[in-house]
This record gives C-alpha cells, structure tokens and sequence, in this order.
C-alpha cells in the first residue's frame, strides 16, 4: 500500500524500474478500458476511471469495502454465470473434433471419449456441467419465486431468469443428441415428438429444428442452435441479469439478512471467495468426471429403439404424464405451452389479481406445484409403458 | 490477480520474518504456476491432433495383379496423403514412385510418351528413376520398394 | 366280460363287418363307375386307365403307367410306343406286342434309345434342351465301358429313371443337386458293385468331405457335387495335372499361390495328384493350419529342409494368430468397462481377414509370400493390443491423478485464502 502507482505512458521516466507486461501493455494501450468490459458481466460493482492506470484502478477496486451482504442464495446466479463459463470453454475445445452429421458425430465422439488425451475430461465435465446448470438455474427459478423477486423492480430479472432456464434446458436438448450415441439419438426423436405435441408453434418449431423425423437437417439444426444461437441468447439474458442488478441492487429481502447486511467487507475478498468457488467447482466437475463418469453407449441405430430409455432427470415428471395412455399428447403439450406461457408473465399475472392473492397464498401454491411434480417425477422414475 | 500481492508487504529488507514471507510467497507462486503450467500442458496435450498415422499394416500396399498392369503404363494408387505411381516397364520389372511433386506439394501426372513425370502446376520434370529433369522441384522423387508375389505387386510405402 | 363271451361276440361282428365291407365295396364300385361314365363324356379315350400318353398300354402296366403319367415325357409327344413299340390301341397282349414291338430295352440299347430323341437338334431345339449327352456320354468313363460290352455300368436310365423323368429343376428328380450324390453313389456307394473294378467307396468318402457339409448342412446349393469336378455325361475320373484346374475353377487365389510355388513343378515330375495329395480326393478337407507343418513329411523326410521350412510357415501364422487373439483378449476386457471398441472389432476382423489370406497364400509354400498376410495380420493385432492396454491403464492413472489435483486445489484454496486475509479487514 506504500508503493508509488504507476502512471500512464505518458510520462514515462516515472515509471518503475522494474518493468513487467502489464506495463509495457500500458504504455501501448488503454487496458482500464479494455478491463473495464468485464465488468458488464457482473464481476466488477464499483465504477472504473478509464483514464487512470489499470493497477491503480485494480487496487482501488480491491480494497473498496462493501457490504457482506452476498449470501448462499446469491450464489445460484453467480454459478448460473461461472458453469457458463465452463460451459462455453470445454463446448469449444469439444468442437475442435466434433463432426456434427450424422456419419460423423459418433466416430468424433468417440474419439474425444477415448482417443485424444483428456478428452474423456473434457467430455465428462461439459456433460456433468450442463446436468449442474440445469439443477441451478431451475432452482434459482425457485428461489426467486421464494424470496419474490419477481415483484416491481425485478420483474425483469425475473424474466430473464425465466429465459435463462429455457434456454438452459434446451441447451440439454440440442446438445444431448450430438454425441449420435444409442441414447441421445433416441432422447432427440422422442423430444421432436414432444415439440410436434405442442399446439400451435409446435409444427412451427419444428421446422425451426430441421423435421419431425431425425436427419442430418436436424443434426445440423440441434449443432448449430447449440453452439452458436442458443449460447448467444443465453450470454444476452446473462448480460440482463446484470444490468438488472447495477439497477436495482442484490436482493436483500430476508429479515435475518439485515444483521449481515450491516457487516462491511472489501472487495479483495469478494474476489477471492469467486475465485474459490470456481475452483471447487471445477474440482467438483472433475472428480464428477472421473467416478461417475456419463456412459457412452454403443452408435445410434435408428431401428432398434433400446429399452428403458429415460428422458433426463428434469423431464420425468412430464414423461410420467406422457406415459398415461388415456391423457392424449396433446394434452401435455399444451401444458407445455401454459407453463412457458405463464410462468414469465407470473409478475404481470399478479398485477392483475391484486389484492385477490397475497404472498403465502402464492407461496402455497407454488410448494403444491414443487411437491405435485417431485412426486410425478418419481413416478417417472419407475413407470414404464405397458 | 493472486499474484499482486508482491506489492502488498514489502517489510524491511533482511529480517528473518520477509525471509520467511518471502520464501512463502515464492512458494506460492510456484504452486499457482503449476496450475499454469498443468494448465497449458493439459490443453496441448487435448490440443495436439491425433496423428493420422496409417497403422502399420497399411504399410504394404497391395495394387494388384501383375497381368492387370498394361506395359508401359502408370496407375495412380490413392494411398492417403501419400499417392504414389505404379508404373510396369517391361514383363518383370515394375517401380512406384511418389505421385507427390517434391516442390509444392501438387500432384504429378505420367507423360506416357516421353515417359516423364510432369507435374502440372510449374511444369517441373522428372524422369522413371525420379531424378529431377527440369523445373523447379527440389529434391528427386522418392520411390519405394515393389514386391510380386505369386503375381500380385505390393508396394511398401 | 369273460373271454369265452368275446369269442362268441366276435364270430358275429366278424359276419356284420364282412357284410358291411360288402355293401361298401359295391357302393364305392357304383360310385368309381359313374365317376368313369362321367369322364367318358368329357374324355376322348374310354376309362381311367386309358391315358393320352400311355395309350392302353396302361390297363395291363399299371405300375409303368403311374410312373410314365408323372414323367416330364408325360403330355409331350411321348407314347409307350416310342420306345417300347407295339400297338398303344390295344388291350390284346397279341395285337399290343405285335407292330415292331421291342419289348424291354437291354441296357447296352438304351444310351441309343434315349439318344434317337435327345440327339435330335430339331426335336430338343422346343425344350431348349443340349444334344451332346450321348456323344459326351461315349468319351465317358461309363460309355467307354458300355462299348466295350460291360453293361454293368450307368446308362441313361439309371441317373434319370426310365419311366419316371423328371426335369432336374424338381426337387425329387434323382438329378436335383442335392440328389446328384445318392445317385451316383447308387453305385459308387456300392462295395460289392466298385470292389470287383479295384474302384473305392467314393460316395461314402464324399459325405465326409467339406462340400458335402456345405451342400447338405447348410444348403448351398452351388456346393459342388460329383458331377462338377467329374462332369454330367462325359463323368471321367479327374487326370493328375487337372486336379489343380478343376479345384482353381472355384479355389482361384489357392490355384495361382500353388502355381506360383514350387510344388506345381515336383508334383507334376512325380506324377502326383497335387490338390488331392494334402486336401484327399473325395473326403476333401479344409486344410488345418497344424497340417502346415506336419503335412510336409508325409512326403519329405523329417528334419528336411523343406520340413524346416513347414515349421517355419506354421510358427509365422502361430505367432500372428496369437497376437490377433490377444488383441481379441483385449477388447473383451474393454467391452467389460465399457469403453467402446466397435472400431477395434472391424480392425481385428480385418486381421483375420488377413490370417485367412495367409492360409491361401501358404499354397505358395514361401514364407516371404505368407508373410505379406501374417505380418499384417501380427500387426494389427498388436496394435490393437497396445493401444486398448494403454486405454485400460490410462482408467486407472486417472482415479490416482484424482487425487494428486484435489491436494493442488486444497493447497490452491488455502493460498487464496491467505491473499484474502491479508489485506484490511473489515
């Protein structure tokens, strides 16, 4: 703290004697700025002086205090962001190999399972990544529902967490079929049977996809919406999120947090409790990887439809519907569309009913809703048709 | 970011206390350098595309009958990055030779008549033995060993 | 009820059953009488044992009729009198057997008989039938025989049946490829018949062989039978020196390895038979690979060089085929983890392939020519080997390497921790 700053380029005989990247970097360009970018993502609260030096500026953000209010229930949108990350990293180093046709998708990936060195890693992280992004958006989604945050100012943060779940889960979709293995080429027929179910936009959405029936149309579909379209749109709503925050601020709603919110922290450590939840995160991810590694099954042969297939965990509520025979799908397809119709406009549904529904009531409705489908979830753990 | 605290501490130079601080932040900052280090082998390692070696067993190739060859006359045999030219002189004799120029990389073609080995992008020639005639090539072509075997030709390449 | 009670019962049904045998043979009488009067009306020649084909021939040759009336001559302009003479409009033994009637038609006739028709380009060009059976029939081994007043050897009648010709496409013709060998072996399976000419049982050593396996457990039908190595009707026992011809019609890549050796020459200096020698001539067997070495003194002697030499061919494939197997040990264990080897199945198949050709090429008897297969072969299944063994270890390396990134991420944490502290305290 008794170190001279350093200064800009401009004046440059009073600059340190020792020279290192960053200042080189310094004098050639204005890395505050370039710094500064970041902080649309959520990193960085406090505002940035371009003009000044990028270690100054560094060093005032690090020991800025700020209120230690950021509790455990803060840390679904943070992971929501870092698994993202992960996300994107490992998607990226998987599409160095990944051929997305249908010749090709199983060949690559099993080379990348087996074959290129930590590729096995690579592939197991960014399917164990996308299980835990699923988990955590959706219970994000809950726990805003909880805390109500979807009232006046955050409606759109609500919404944008609404979107991120969406886009979430059809991130899973559109990524489970690549690999072209035994189960998720059949996951993928099925899932376009689903989307044909829903009335209306379901034949829309599926000539969006590529067909009902599976072909290297929809193979090249399913690559391109999941790596490029879909991690885009998701990246936007990240990027929402955030600016919803700047706006508004952390939530701070719980009573008991107020004794916590009175505590004043720095900066430094924010940043240092980030970086080791990433790193038990990665170290999560990796010994996920490694013990219970995601089974890679033999090729995809679309004329043996294997037994027991299960939609992935977060489906099997709906697939035990789907497995009533007297419910017709359409039924559930349009239970699809209410869901992904109402649960968005939930802020301006209340709007709406005003005083007719209050919080508990909500909150009572809303565990109903949990509890019906943690049990139908069940259920679809052990229901088999005929 | 970790490693800014360099500046943080810099105590009195000497004391027995920086010494310790010191040795303990250069420990530090060799452990979070392994990480880099780690870091960067792991993704090489990922990185690095498996050679398209073709297995040993593709090493002997097998062209054909030796009756199916017309005399005087080049086949080209697809091998891989590797094409290489079957050319039978006379009833016994049979050579291959690299179909590859060895200027650029372009691949040759037989000039049937003047019994050449021309390739097309800057004319350069060579002749059956692979030995530079003209142009701009380098180095001769590279042949390879010819085999018959109860009247089938291999090539090892 | 006592048996004495039975016995009298029994004279009595004894009489109704008679009685009603009776009634019922007249009815059934009436019955077959109508039924004739009935195809009088439709019919040009009288009762039902009065055939357009057999004429009345067949009132007194029931059986002849029967067999004649399935016949594919039956319906052709073939009568009984074709070849038997005599008058087709009679039923008067005299009057029948009278009009240059020959009666039965001696064996040594026969050939020409049957040949007065099937020789006839004009006649068989309708059928599309060939006319070159009797000439081929005179340079076979049966013919040649015939001519020289042997009559105990096959005629025309005794492959085709004299009354009951059936085309060879129907499955009960005696000429039906799965039929062929029965047939000849009628005789060819017949000691008493084949001892006197010092011939040996070749239909019995036939049914040991690996055609016989493969035409009759299996059911492939282009199996070959004996007339595909000896011929139809110019059936004559295969010469040494044809042999290799006649087996390379179908074992072509066995027949350029053998030529290409030096087998070809000896065996043709030494008059021997050169497939049969190894293979046998009618029991014919797939070579076993162990026959590469010890096939070799049966005729060299032991410690030869050319018994060295089968050593040595048979060590190349033994060691190959150990590795292919190997890779195969590999990829079981692999199956078990999972990891998936459906690559590594096509590679090891093609390995096989490989030691399959080996075996092919080992007619050439030189070891550089079999090791163009058994090098492959070895390779790949080395390869295979080596590089599941790596996969297979590389699960294990993983579990320990675990453990090696957990101390570095705790150790990690502990460091940033201790940045964290350091700095003021809120």
């Amino acid at each position: 703290m008794n170190d001279t700053p350093k200064v800009p380029g401009d004046t440059p005989e009073a600059a340190p004697a020792r020279k290192d990247a960053i200042a080189w970097l310094e004098e050639r360009l204005n890395l505050t700025e370039l710094f500064s970018f970041i902080t649309h993502f959520g990193i960085i609260y406090t505002p940035i002086d371009t003009q000044r030096p990028l270690r100054e500026q560094w060093k005032k953000i690090v020991e800025t205090p700020m209120v230690a209010y950021a509790r455990w229930p803060h840390i679904l949108g943070l992971l929501t962001a870092l698994l993202f990350g992960l996300e994107a990293f490992t998607g990226v180093l998987l599409a160095f190999y990944h051929q997305p046709t249908i010749a090709g998708a199983y060949d690559s990936t099993r080379s990348i399972v087996r074959d290129v060195p930590l590729g096995w890693l690579v592939h197991q992280v960014h399917a164990w990544g996308s299980s835990l992004l699923v988990l955590v958006v959706l219970m994000r989604l809950l726990r805003l529902f909880w805390d109500g945050l979807y009232r006046a100012p955050r409606e759109v943060l609500w919404l944008s967490a609404v979107a991120l779940a969406w886009i979430v889960l059809q991130l899973d979709f559109t990524g489970l079929l690549l690999p072209w293995d035994v189960k998720s080429y059949w996951s993928a027929v099925r899932g376009l049977e689903v989307v044909w179910a829903i009335p209306f936009v379901g034949p829309f959405l599926s000539f969006l996809v590529g067909g009902r029936t599976m072909s290297e149309d929809v193979m090249g579909r399913f690559y391109v919406l999941h790596i490029i379209v879909l991690p885009a749109l998701y990246l936007a709503f990240v990027y929402v999120t955030f600016a919803t925050m700047r706006r508004v601020g952390l939530s701070r709603v719980t009573d008991r947090g107020v004794a916590q919110a009175q505590a004043m922290t720095t900066f430094r450590r924010h940043i240092a409790d980030l970086l080791i939840i990433t790193l038990v995160l990665f170290a999560a991810l990796v010994t996920l990887a490694t013990l219970l590694p995601f089974p890679f099954h033999g090729a995809a042969d679309p004329y043996t439809t294997p037994k027991g297939t299960r939609p992935p965990w977060y489906m099997l509520a709906p697939y035990a519907l789907f497995q009533v025979p007297w419910i017709p799908d359409w039924v559930f397809g349009f239970g699809l569309l209410v869901v992904a119709a109402c649960v968005p406009f939930l802020p301006a549904f209340l709007r709406v009913m005003g005083e007719r529904i209050d919080e508990p009531r909500l909150k009572r409705i809303g565990l109903g809703v949990l509890g019906l489908w943690l049990v139908l979830s069940v259920i679809g753990i052990f229901v088999d048709r005929r | 970011m970790p490693e800014k605290n360099e500046n943080d501490a810099p105590g009195v130079p000497g004391g027995p206390v920086t010494d310790r601080r010191d040795f303990l932040k250069t420990l530090s900052r060799a452990f979070l350098g392994i990480w880099a280090v780690g870091g960067a082998t792991a993704l090489a390692s990922y990185l690095k595309a498996p050679e398209h070696n073709e297995a040993s067993s593709e090493r002997t190739v097998r062209v054909g009958m030796l009756a199916d060859l017309r005399l005087g006359e080049a086949v080209v045999v697809r091998h891989g990055v590797k094409p290489f030219f079957v050319i039978r002189l006379d009833a016994t004799k049979v050579i291959a030779l690299s179909a590859v120029c060895t200027h650029v990389r372009c691949i040759l073609t037989y000039d049937r008549d003047r019994r050449a080995i021309v390739c097309p992008c800057h004319d350069g020639r060579f002749d059956l033995n692979g030995n530079v005639l003209s142009g701009p090539p380098p180095k001769p072509l590279p042949s390879y060993e010819v085999l018959t075997r109860a009247g089938e030709v291999f090539v090892r390449v | 009820m006592s048996a004495r009670m039975w016995e009298g019962g029994s004279v009595r049904m004894a009489r109704l059953a008679r009685l009603t045998l009776l009634v019922c043979a007249v009815s059934c009488a009436t019955w077959a009488v109508s039924q004739a009067q009935e195809d009088d009306a439709t019919k040009p020649h009288g009762n039902a044992f009065v055939t357009k084909s057999s004429g009345r021939c067949g009132v007194c040759h029931p059986s002849e009729r029967v067999a004649f009336e399935k016949s594919r001559h039956a319906g052709e302009d073939m009568r009984c009198t074709t070849c038997h003479g005599g008058n087709e409009q009679s039923v008067d033994q005299t009057s029948a057997h009278a009009n240059g009637f020959k009666g039965r038609i001696s064996r040594a006739d026969i050939p020409a008989s049957c040949a007065s028709c099937h020789s006839d380009q004009k006649m068989m060009r309708p059928y599309d039938l060939p006319v070159d059976q009797m000439a081929l029939y005179q340079t076979s081994g049966h013919g040649l025989k015939l001519k020289a007043g042997d009559t105990k050897v096959a005629v025309c009648s005794d492959c085709h049946g004299a009354h009951d010709v059936l085309a060879a496409s129907d499955p009960a013709c005696r000429t039906y490829v799965t039929n062929i060998p029965r047939t000849c072996g009628n005789c060819h399976g017949d000691s008493l018949l084949m001892a006197p000419r010092h011939q040996k049982d070749s239909y019995h050593d036939y049914l040991k062989s690996v055609h016989a396996k493969e035409l009759f457990d299996k059911g492939d039908l282009r199996a070959p039978t004996c007339v595909s190595c000896h011929g139809v009707h110019g059936a004559t026992p295969t010469q040494v020196g044809d042999v290799n011809k006649v087996c390379g019609r179908c074992h072509t890549a066995e027949r350029r390895y053998f030529l290409a050796g030096p087998h070809a020459d000896g065996m043709a200096k030494k008059g021997m038979s050169e497939c049969a020698s190894c293979h046998q001539d009618h029991a014919i067997q797939a070579g076993a690979t162990e026959r590469l070495a010890s096939g070799c003194v049966s005729c060299h002697a032991k410690g030869s060089k050319e018994a060295a030499l089968g050593a040595q061919l048979l060590a190349d494939y033994k060691t190959a085929d150990l590795a292919v197997s190997r890779a195969e040990e590999q990829i079981s264990k692999a199956d078990g983890v999972p990891l998936q080897t459906d690559d590594y199945h096509s590679r090891v198949e093609e390995a096989r392939t490989y030691l399959r050709e080996a075996m092919t090429a080992a007619h050439a008897v030189k070891p550089d020519v079999m090791a163009a297969f058994t090098a492959r072969a070895r390779s790949v299944g080395t390869e295979v080997e080596t590089e599941i063994k790596h996969k297979l270890l590389n699960l294990l390396v993983e579990k320990v390497a675990l453990l090696v990134f957990w101390f570095y991420v705790v150790m990690t944490i502990g460091i940033i921790r201790r940045w964290r502290d350091r700095g003021p305290k809120a």
